[in-house]
């Protein structure tokens, strides 16, 4: 499987059209979802999380740059998807690197709370969270 | 008189012979399918129901987090009808892929956006199981 992605990491030449960057994000979207079972496997998250979820996050990743028209920023965001695809498959990284990226997202384990910070005002809250609102 | 009346009697009584039901060869009792034969080439011999390829491929369409189980029917249209976009078609087909053991070309992917085709392809593929 690494040796198989390796050969994709290959930087290709820009590509021409708006049609073909989409397409090589959903190639992308596809050769993750075809490695998850080996990552499931590797960082044994059979316990933590299923198939289904993992793909429905990285669906959620590509879906966060749905705005971008420019070929070449596609293919960079692609390419940066194709490196950590590969770091993932060839276990460069711990299971809680995946876990905390990927399962349990950006918040961490904050967001099934509501508990916490009861007292502090909604500013607060929303600057701990981000800056940019 | 009577050994050659037991005799003749024993000449014509036939009973069914119940030990071939009986018999059952060693490696079923360890073999998982209980002694079913089962074909060992993974394609020909058994192959997959129309109703169950729909039945499954509903139940995966139907699981999908985006979109309303209750408006799924076999006709419905990925994208048209239940509102979903190209990426999400993608995450279906993968999410079919996974739980019929296939991988599906990217041609043929592209082409499947209904319920419907995703049956048609799926019952049609020798691989499916």
């Amino acid at each position: 499987m690494a040796s198989s992605l390796r050969g994709v990491a290959r930087v290709q030449p820009n590509s021409k059209t708006l049609e073909e960057a989409r397409s090589r994000t959903f190639d992308f979207f596809k050769k993750a979802c075809r490695s998850l079972p080996t990552v499931m496997d590797i960082y044994n998250l059979h316990d933590v999380v299923t198939v289904s979820q993992l793909r429905s996050s990285i669906a959620a990743q590509i879906r966060k740059n749905i705005n971008v028209t420019n070929p070449k920023v596609i293919d960079m965001l692609v390419f940066k998807g194709i490196e950590e695809l590969t770091n993932i498959v060839d276990h460069a990284k711990q299971r809680h690197h995946v876990i905390g990226q990927y399962v349990l997202g950006p918040e961490g384990l904050d967001k099934d709370l509501g508990m916490q910070d009861q007292g502090s005002s909604h500013f607060l809250k929303r600057f701990y969270e981000t800056n940019y609102f | 008189m009577t050994p050659a009346l037991r005799l003749a009697i024993l000449r014509h009584i036939r009973l069914p012979s119940r030990a071939s039901e009986l018999y059952q060869p060693i490696s079923a009792l360890w073999f998982p399918l209980n002694g079913r034969r089962r074909d060992l080439s993974s394609h020909g011999g058994y192959h997959l129901a129309r109703e169950e390829v729909a039945d499954r491929v509903l139940a995966v369409v139907k699981s999908f987090p985006k979109l309303d189980p209750s408006k799924v029917t076999t006709d419905s249209h990925f994208q048209k009808d239940l509102g979903l976009d190209s990426l999400d078609n993608v995450e279906l087909v993968m999410a079919l892929e996974e739980e019929f053991k296939l991988e599906i070309p990217d041609m043929e992917a592209d082409k499947i956006e209904s319920c419907s085709l995703a049956i048609e392809y799926i019952f049609n593929h020798p691989m499916s199981g």
